[in-house]
C-alpha cells in the first residue's frame, strides 16, 4: 500500500526528508508539501512526530540498515534520535552537545556502525537547521568532517539545498 | 511467568560470549529513580540469571536505604560471577542524565531513560515485529518521557487524555499485547503523582499493570 509524506514547506522536517529519499526506491512513498507534516499510513495508522515518521520509514526498509543492523546498533539509533530531537535542538549554547558529538565520531566514519542509519540523517539535518554555524571546524574537527563528508553526498546534497534555505527563511520570520 | 514468550538468545542477540560477564552499567540520579528500568531488571531477572548490584558514587553523599536495595537482595554467590548471563549494575550517581554503558568498546554510551529501557526490552525478545506497533510503541514512550515526566501540568494532562482515549479502546496501549509502552507510561504516571486525578481508563489500566506483579519494586520508591 502506498504511504504518503505531507509536510509543513515553511518548517521542513529535513530529517523525515532525508530519510524518504533514503528509502524511496524500496518503499511506495509519495511526497507532498502542506501545512502540517504527517506520514499517513492508513486511515487508522498516522505518525506526525519526526522522530515516529523516520522510525516507521526505517522499520518498512528493514533492507537498508537505517535502524542498525543488530540490537546494539538500534541502541545507538535510539540514543542519536533523542540526541538529534533534545540536545540539538535546544536554543541556547549547543557546545556541550556539539563536544560530545566530535568525541563520538572520533573513530567512526558514521555514527552507527559501518554506514548510514538515522543516527547520521537526524544528526545531521538537526545541524543543518540549527547549530551548523556553532561547529567550527578548529573547534570540532571529527563532526566537521563528518558533516562536510555526508553534505557532499546525494540525498544529503539536493535536500540541503532544496530545503535548508527555506529554514533559515522560517527562522528570520520567527525572530522578526 | 512471564508475560513475554518471546525465545531470547543472549548469544544471538548480543554477538558471542567471549567469557566475560556482559554487564550492563546503570548511572542513575538518585533525585531520578529510573522506575520502568527497575520494572524490566525484575523482567530479566524471570528469564536470565541476573548478577544484580547497587553501587553509590562518591558525587552522591547520601542515597535513601530503598534505593540501595531496589534490585533486591544482595547475591551471596556474587564472587562466582561465570554463572551469571548478565550482570546488572546501578551506580546512583550526580548525573545530568541517566546513562548505560555496556560493551562499550563497540557502543557509545547510551543516554536516556527511554532509550535504555528499549535496550533492556530487546533482551527480553518482546518487541513487536510489525512496523506500525513498533513504532507506536516508540511514540508512547517518547510521549511519556518527555510530555509527562518533563512537561508542564498542561503538557500532562493533555497525554493523560491520549493515553485514556487509547485505552478506552484496548486494554493496553497497542492493543492486546502488554508492552514496552504500558510499562514506561505507567512508571510516568505513577512518578507524575496522577494516580488519583487520572481518568477512568487509566486507573482501571495501573490496576492491571500492578495486577501483573512487574511493579511490585516501584511501590516502594513512590513514598
Amino acid at each position: 500500500m502506498a504511504l504518503n509524506l505531507t509536510i509543513n514547506s515553511s518548517n521542513p522536517p529535513l530529517g523525515a526528508l532525508l530519510t524518504a529519499e533514503h528509502v524511496k526506491g524500496s518503499v511506495n512513498l509519495s511526497v507532498e508539501e502542506g501545512k502540517d507534516t504527517m506520514l499517513h499510513v492508513s486511515d487508522q495508522v498516522q505518525f506526525s512526530d519526526v522522530n515516529s515518521i523516520t522510525r516507521y520509514l526505517a522499520r518498512v526498509a528493514p533492507a537498508l540498515g537505517l535502524y542498525g543492523s543488530n540490537m546494539m546498533e538500534q541502541t545507538e539509533v535510539d540514543h542519536w534520535l533523542e540526541f538529534s530531537a533534545r540536545r540539538l535542538c535546544a536554543q541556547s549554547d549547543l557546545s556541550s552537545a556539539l563536544g560530545d558529538l566530535d568525541k563520538a565520531l572520533a573513530l567512526r566514519t558514521f555514527l552507527v556502525g559501518r554506514s548510514v542509519t538515522l543516527a547520521d540523517l537526524c544528526v545531521w539535518a538537526a545541524l543543518k537547521g540549527n547549530g551548523e554555524s556553532q561547529a567550527k571546524p578548529n573547534s570540532y574537527p571529527h563532526l566537521c568532517r563528518w558533516f562536510s563528508f555526508l553534505s557532499s553526498q546525494v540525498p544529503f546534497s539536493s535536500v540541503g539545498s532544496k530545503w535548508a534555505s527555506k529554514i533559515s527563511a522560517s527562522k528570520i520570520s520567527t525572530i522578526k | 511467568e512471564s508475560v513475554f514468550r518471546g525465545t531470547a538468545d543472549l548469544d544471538s542477540l548480543l554477538g558471542k560470549d567471549l567469557g566475560a560477564l556482559r554487564d550492563i552499567v546503570i548511572n542513575a540520579n538518585p533525585a531520578h529513580p529510573p522506575l520502568s528500568l527497575l520494572v524490566l531488571h525484575g523482567l530479566l531477572c524471570q528469564r536470565y540469571q541476573v548478577l544484580s548490584s547497587v553501587h553509590v558514587h562518591s558525587s552522591v553523599s547520601t542515597v535513601p536505604p530503598p534505593l540501595l536495595s531496589c534490585l533486591g537482595p544482595r547475591h551471596i554467590e556474587s564472587y562466582a560471577r561465570q554463572r551469571f548471563q548478565l550482570g546488572f549494575t546501578l551506580i546512583w550517581k550526580d548525573v545530568s542524565k541517566l546513562q548505560m554503558k555496556f560493551n562499550t568498546q563497540s557502543m557509545c554510551p547510551i543516554e536516556g531513560e527511554a532509550n535504555v529501557a528499549r535496550f533492556l526490552f530487546r533482551l527480553l525478545g518482546a518487541e513487536p515485529q510489525d512496523p506500525v506497533a513498533a513504532t507506536q510503541m516508540d511514540f508512547w514512550i517518547d510521549m511519556a518521557v518527555f510530555q509527562l515526566a518533563e512537561g508542564g501540568n498542561k503538557e500532562r494532562a493533555a497525554v493523560l487524555r491520549s493515553l485514556n482515549s487509547a485505552l478506552g479502546r484496548s486494554p493496553w496501549l497497542l492493543g492486546q499485547e502488554f508492552s514496552l509502552a504500558d510499562i514506561v507510561c505507567a512508571c510516568c504516571v505513577l512518578r507524575a503523582g496522577q494516580t488519583a486525578s487520572a481518568p477512568a481508563n487509566v486507573q482501571r489500566w495501573l490496576k492491571a499493570c500492578q495486577n501483573l506483579g512487574h511493579f511490585d519494586c516501584v511501590y516502594p520508591l513512590l513514598q
